[in-house]
This record gives structure tokens, C-alpha cells and sequence, in this order.
């Protein structure tokens, strides 16, 4: 009990250097938090994946079409229970060319079955399957740009010539924040009169009954002989998939995630190490009075971890506000198809406060080895 | 001025506490110098397609070469616009080009598909519109042609993307690779390369180019051809040098890797700022007695103030330049990742500049200076007489 004050006491005795250290050890959490976060959230969108969808799409290229009738072909095919299909529009509002959303032709009928998570009232619904320039919107980016039930708005794309007219039906809401909210919706039917490449779907997604990868396979399967072929991905695989074009930069960002834990230790290391020097007369005498080694280790190594602890605590408290908050909402609102959402998750909190102790102990590990190693009559010949 | 070996001195002296502060500084400039070599070589390596003298022509307000659809019938007619280069018999420099993407995967990760960029061209005029572009391995495709070439950087980075293999990218419509070309070091030298009309018959796109590219006959000549090729608003056409195409290319690539190398530095210096600052305020307790003896035989305040920054300022270079040092190792990494423009992947290098270089030891100075100011200004506060009595 005794050695526990006499390691907190010490931490006292230069208050400024323990305090630069905290403020270092939570630096480094603060900014090992802000790189974990960035590859969660990057992962999130595919943790969320529905298990049981699959995604079929041209076997060569995603920017080339399937025929509309393989839409009905999945649909026959055994364990789908369900299937919808969308074109990309690559839609902009002539009025704000730089805002970016998704804009989808999809199959009014089946949409909201594939894709539960969007929840839309059911009247609104209604008013959307029987408007064919009908489109139903994100919340966000209908507030961007204004837009009321029943308005009607035009669009361009960067792919299809021409301006498009349609009728704001409603509104859906997530019910998950991995869900972009910033996309919107309209008729295939509508679309295919108007576009060059008729009867043409970008992507068919599925719902499907037992090991969804199977029934992947058996789609892609049946179109093996026919004229274009497909690959066939369940959800998760196919957005991780899209994130192994950055696969680097994660990479890159790992090992400065272990560099600035190096940074840390190089911090807590050398306070610790000036700790011991400068007090080597005192371990002479209370080796003296009989405190074996042992005792000495646990002095020195309890001190670090103290500091470990406060540093790692405080970079927690400080994360949140900056990392969460600031950054993350920033994010959120600004690149929202990157980072769905950007929130501090409990493991990596965890870790970064587990990683301040764990790292605390091995940079005292040297110092707690030498102070434990002292001759007493060396030590006490210093005290004067 | 106090000397400055007193301080060189003194860094020798405390040698572990120095470098418990070096290394700290070094891991900072080393993070920092990356990000900066990785961002001016996404630069370097866009720049170098084409110059000022060779023009890009895409469908207006298309923002990449997949989304541009322009007729073949009008190819003919942007060609014949004034200031086009003419060869011998008067034919004009210039070809449709279609780009299209191809799912590969990765040597490896036979699952992983990645987007690769395929570009179907005209063999025939290929070397007058890219003069750097040359056969490094095996040997040149022939026209009209099943047969590939394969830009150096991907080459060997996906199966069946050497010379010698075959790949299909469409079910019975396999392409020979028979050649490695390289063109300058461009982005180009991440594409997949056919015959133009093989391209288009495999994708079904006959009858359009994704873009129609043309040598100037003088860069001053580009006015005219933009003027010529604009002003019909039936073709719906946009001209744009190369520079300015590959300028739009790699913006917001560029941007991303330098946003996240600068904020990851500025948090990495406050870190190593505070480690900078715990080894001086240390190093100035410990030697209070020289400051007073410093103080005594005459040397003032700002002596002292100005000896203990300069002090820091040096552990910090030493830092910097280690740190800088290791960053050069970089520029033998090859660095491969998706550009949000074109969807495709795309293999960059580490550049190594001496403006990234200048900008990294400019910051290394600044966190001496901020790491040595306070613990400098403890140590020309002290009074002599209390000083030496320690």
C-alpha cells in the first residue's frame, strides 16, 4: 500500500514533466482512435451487409448493362425469394452540378421488399408505384436542394442526354444509419423509354433462401451460355470488394497507426527513464531498509501505468469531442458514401486505452529492469 | 552568442534522452515526407500524359472517359478542325479511342475482382499521338487483331496479365498479351491495351469512341481547335489539353492523400512536440549550474534563451533529416489504388522532390522552435545567484 502512494507521489515530484507526458500519451490515443475509426467506418457499410441479398451484375464490367429479361430468369430461379433490379443515372441538379447523389431507376415493385431498411409511409408508397415520373427521395439531400412532396424537379445526368422531369412522391427513412440518405429513386419504366440502351438493367439484387453464395452460383451458372455473362457477389463480399481499391491507403494507415504507438512509448519511455535516474539514491535506501527488488520493479512500472492510465483516459475523453463530433460529422455530412457513419466504436476505445497501459508497462520494462539491478552500497554512495 | 557546441555537446552528453526525442521527431518527418512524395507522385505520374500540344476531345460534361459517348461519324469532323497536326500525305494526327473497365484479379486473390482500366486503340497511329510510348517486352499487337498489350505497372500485378497469357475478358472472346509497353511513367502504364475495332465488338459498342485524342500542330493552335470543336453545340463536345484532362484526372486523389497526410501530421507534431519539450525541460534541470555560470561570466538573458531554441531546433533536425532520410526508401514502393475519377486502379510511386523535402524540414524547424520555446524561456529566466547555488 505503501509503495502504491509512495508511485503516486513521485508522479507529483516533477508535476510538470507528468502532465507533458499525460498530454503526450493522450495525443497519441487521440490520433490512434481518429485512424482506427477512419478503417471502421470504411468496413462499416459492409459489416451491415443483409447476409441473405446477392448482387448480380455483368460479368466484364459494371459499367455495361444486363437484359431486362435476366431479371425475371433470377426470379425463376431456385432459392430467390425475391429479386429487383437498378440503373445507374448518374443524376445531377442542374442548379448544384458539384453535389453529388445517387440517383437510381429501379423496379417500383420490388425495391422496398429487397431493401427493408428503407421505410417508406405507406400512402407515399402508393402515390409512387402509380406515378410513372414518380421518385422517391432521401431525406438529406431533399433538404439540400428543398424539395416538398409533390414537387416536381428536374434532373440531368452525366450519362443519358436530355432533362428529366419528375414528381417528388415522398420520403423514406433508414432504419439503420449505415443507409445513404442522399439517394433517389424513380421508375425503371419511366427510364427505359427515354434512354438509348432499351431494356437494359444495370445490377439485379437478390433475396435469397439458404447459403446465398450458392444460389450466386447458380445464377451465374445459368447465364454461362447465354450471351452475356454475370458474376454474382452476396453483399458483404461485393462492397468489400469496391474497398480493395483501397486496400493501400488501409495498409498505409495501419502502419502509421503503429508508428504513432512508437511515438508514445518513445514519450512514456524516456519520462520514465529520467524518473529513475534522478532517483537512484532513493531506491538505494529503500532497498537499505529492506525493499527487495521486486518492490522496486512494481514501484517503476507503477508509475508508468498510472501514467499510461491517466494519458489513455484523458485521449478517450478528448476523442470523443474531436474524433466523433468534429471530424466524424464532418465526414458524415460531407462524404457520406465513403463513412455512412463515424462514430469512436467501445472495442477501439477499448483498445486505445488497454494499448496505453500495455505500452506503459513495456517502456518502463528498461528503467523498472535497471533500478531492480542497483547495488545498494553503489546506490546509497550517491545520496549525499 | 553562446557557442554552438555547447549545445552539440550537450545533446552527446544526455545521449538517451536525445533520442528518445530524435526518433520521436524522425517517425513524425518520415510520415510526413511520405504522404507529401506519394501526393506530388499521383501528380507527377497524371502530368505525364500528353502535354500542351496534344488535345483530349469528351462529350460534354462527362466527367470521365467511361461516360462519354461520342459518335464515330463525328470523329472525322473534330479531326478536320484547324490546328491538327497532318502527316505526309496530309492525314490528320488523330484517333477514336474507347475506354472501357475490366474486372481482374489481383495475382493472389483469384476472388478479389479489381477495376482495371481497357483502352481500345488504333495501333497504326498510337506512337505520333504518344511519342514516349514504346515496347519494353515482347513486341507491338497487330492491327484488327485478338492481341494485348499490358502497361508496366500492372504487368504480373493480376493473373493471367503477362506476356505470353491469355485473358478473357468476355466469354470466347480471349486476347493474346503479347507486349509490355511503358509511355513516360503515366497513369497509361496502368491500362490494358487492344485493337480498337476488337474492343468494340467484344463490348458491343460499335459505332462510338469514348474520346477522340489529336496532336497540335502548335500548343498556340489549341484556341482555335477549342473554338472550332465547341461552337457546334450539335457535336456537344468539350476540348481540353492533356495537362488540363489529366489535371481534372488526379485533383481530388491528390487532395484526399495530402488532407490525410497533413492531419495526421499535425496531430504526430503535437506528440512529438510535447516529446521535444519533456527532454529539454529535463535537460535544462539538470544543468542549472552551467545556465548560472553561463549568466555569470556575462552571457544576458537572450543568450541563453536564444542557445536552448537552438538547441531544440538541432535535436529537431537531426529528426528531420533521419526521418527524411527513411522517406527516401520510399520512393522504391509502389503504391497501387483506386482514382475516384476514373473507377479504375491505378499504381503510383513515392516522388521524391526537393519542395517535399523543404516543406518537411521547414516543419521539423517549426516543432523545435515550439518544442524549445517554453523550456528556453524557463532557462533565461533563472537568476544566476540561485542558479549556481543548486
Amino acid at each position: 500500500m505503501s509503495l502504491l502512494r509512495l508511485a503516486a507521489t513521485n508522479l507529483r515530484r516533477n508535476l510538470l514533466r507528468s502532465l507533458l507526458t499525460i498530454a503526450g500519451v493522450s495525443v497519441a490515443v487521440v490520433t490512434f482512435l481518429m485512424l482506427r475509426t477512419v478503417i471502421w467506418a470504411w468496413n462499416a457499410a459492409a459489416d451491415e451487409a443483409v447476409p441473405d441479398r446477392v448482387v448480380t451484375r455483368h460479368k466484364v464490367t459494371f459499367i455495361m448493362t444486363l437484359p431486362h429479361r435476366y431479371l425475371d430468369d433470377i426470379r425463376q430461379t431456385a432459392g430467390v425469394r425475391e429479386a429487383t433490379a437498378a440503373n445507374w443515372f448518374g443524376g445531377k441538379e442542374p442548379n448544384h452540378p458539384n453535389e453529388f447523389f445517387q440517383a437510381l431507376a429501379v423496379d417500383p415493385e420490388t425495391w422496398f421488399t429487397v431493401y427493408p431498411e428503407m421505410v417508406i409511409p405507406e400512402e407515399d408508397l402508393a402515390d409512387w408505384k402509380t406515378d410513372r415520373q414518380g421518385m422517391i427521395t432521401g431525406d438529406v439531400i431533399a433538404g439540400k436542394f428543398g424539395w416538398k412532396k409533390g414537387d416536381t424537379v428536374t434532373l440531368e445526368s452525366n450519362i443519358f442526354e436530355g432533362e428529366w422531369q419528375f414528381h417528388v412522391s415522398g420520403f423514406y427513412t433508414p432504419t439503420k444509419r449505415s443507409v445513404d440518405r442522399n439517394t433517389v429513386m424513380f421508375h425503371w419504366a419511366y427510364f427505359n423509354e427515354q434512354s438509348p440502351g432499351k431494356e437494359q438493367v444495370g445490377w439485379i439484387i437478390s433475396r435469397t433462401q439458404g447459403d446465398p453464395n450458392e444460389v450466386g452460383r447458380r445464377i451465374d451458372r445459368m447465364f454461362d451460355e447465354r450471351d452475356i455473362q454475370t458474376v454474382s457477389q452476396d453483399e458483404a463480399t461485393f462492397q468489400r470488394s469496391w474497398l480493395a481499391g483501397f486496400s493501400a491507403i488501409i495498409y498505409a494507415i495501419n502502419i502509421v497507426s503503429v508508428v504513432i504507438l512508437l511515438i508514445m512509448m518513445m514519450i512514456l519511455g524516456n519520462t520514465v527513464a529520467m524518473g529513475v535516474r534522478e532517483r537512484i539514491p532513493e531506491y538505494g535506501v529503500l532497498r537499505a531498509i529492506g525493499f527487495l527488488p521486486r518492490h522496486l520493479v512494481a514501484l517503476v512500472v507503477g508509475e508508468a501505468v498510472v501514467l499510461g492510465l491517466l494519458g489513455g483516459l484523458l485521449g478517450l475523453g478528448l476523442a470523443y469531442p474531436i474524433v466523433q463530433e468534429g471530424i466524424g460529422r464532418w465526414l458524415e455530412e460531407n462524404v457520406q458514401g465513403f463513412f455512412p457513419y463515424f462514430d469512436i466504436s467501445p472495442g477501439n476505445a477499448v483498445l486505445a486505452v488497454l494499448l496505453a497501459i500495455g505500452l506503459a508497462v513495456l517502456a518502463s520494462a528498461l528503467p523498472a529492469l535497471q533500478a531492480s539491478r542497483l547495488g545498494v552500497v553503489d546506490a546509497l554512495r550517491r545520496v549525499g | 552568442m553562446i557557442p554552438l557546441s555547447y549545445n552539440l555537446r550537450s545533446i552527446v552528453v544526455r545521449r538517451t534522452t536525445s533520442a528518445a526525442a530524435v526518433i520521436g521527431i524522425a517517425l513524425v518527418v518520415f510520415v510526413l515526407a511520405s504522404t507529401l512524395m506519394l501526393s506530388a507522385g499521383i501528380r507527377d505520374t497524371l502530368s505525364r500524359n500528353g502535354g500542351v500540344d496534344s488535345v483530349v476531345v469528351i462529350r460534354k460534361g462527362s466527367d470521365n472517359e467511361l461516360s462519354s459517348i461520342i459518335d464515330q461519324n463525328k470523329v472525322g469532323t473534330i479531326l478536320s478542325a484547324p490546328g491538327v497536326a497532318r502527316s505526309d500525305g496530309d492525314i490528320p494526327i488523330g484517333t477514336g479511342e474507347i475506354a472501357m473497365i475490366v474486372q481482374l484479379a489481383p495475382t493472389g486473390n483469384p476472388l478479389g475482382l479489381t477495376n482495371v482500366q481497357m483502352r481500345g486503340v488504333d495501333p497504326t497511329v498510337l506512337q505520333k499521338i504518344r511519342p514516349r510510348f514504346r515496347i519494353v517486352e515482347g513486341r507491338m499487337m497487330a492491327p484488327g487483331t485478338d492481341e494485348a498489350i499490358v502497361g508496366r505497372a500492372i504487368e504480373g500485378q493480376f493473373e493471367h496479365l503477362a506476356v505470353g497469357d491469355t485473358i478473357e475478358p468476355k466469354k470466347n472472346l480471349p486476347l493474346k498479351v503479347v507486349g509490355t509497353f511503358e509511355d513516360g511513367g503515366s497513369s497509361l502504364e496502368s491500362e490494358l491495351w487492344a485493337d480498337i475495332d476488337t474492343t468494340r465488338a467484344a463490348f458491343g459498342r460499335q459505332g462510338i469512341v469514348s474520346s477522340v485524342r489529336a496532336r497540335l500542330d502548335d500548343p498556340s493552335s489549341f484556341a482555335a481547335f477549342e473554338m472550332t470543336v465547341e461552337s457546334d453545340k450539335n457535336l456537344g463536345l468539350e476540348a481540353m489539353t492533356e495537362t488540363e484532362w489529366s489535371d481534372k484526372q488526379s485533383q481530388f486523389l491528390s487532395i484526399f492523400v495530402t488532407a490525410l497526410g497533413v492531419i495526421i501530421s499535425f496531430f504526430f507534431a503535437i506528440g512529438a512536440i510535447i516529446g521535444a519539450m519533456i527532454t529539454m525541460y529535463a535537460s535544462i534541470a539538470n544543468r542549472q549550474q552551467e545556465i548560472g555560470t553561463l549568466r555569470a561570466i556575462g552571457f544576458r538573458r537572450r543568450h541563453v534563451l536564444l542557445s536552448f531554441i537552438l538547441e531544440s531546433v538541432l535535436l529537431a533536425l537531426t529528426g528531420g533529416v533521419l526521418g527524411c532520410l527513411a522517406a527516401l526508401g520510399m520512393s522504391f514502393v509502389k503504391f497501387s489504388i483506386l482514382n475516384f475519377v476514373t473507377f479504375s486502379q491505378m499504381v503510383f510511386k513515392f516522388h521524391a522532390t526537393p519542395s517535399v523535402f523543404g516543406v518537411a524540414l521547414v516543419f521539423t524547424v517549426g516543432m523545435g522552435v515550439l518544442g524549445g520555446l517554453l523550456p528556453a524561456m524557463r532557462a533565461a529566466r533563472m537568476s544566476p545567484v540561485e542558479a549556481m547555488r543548486n
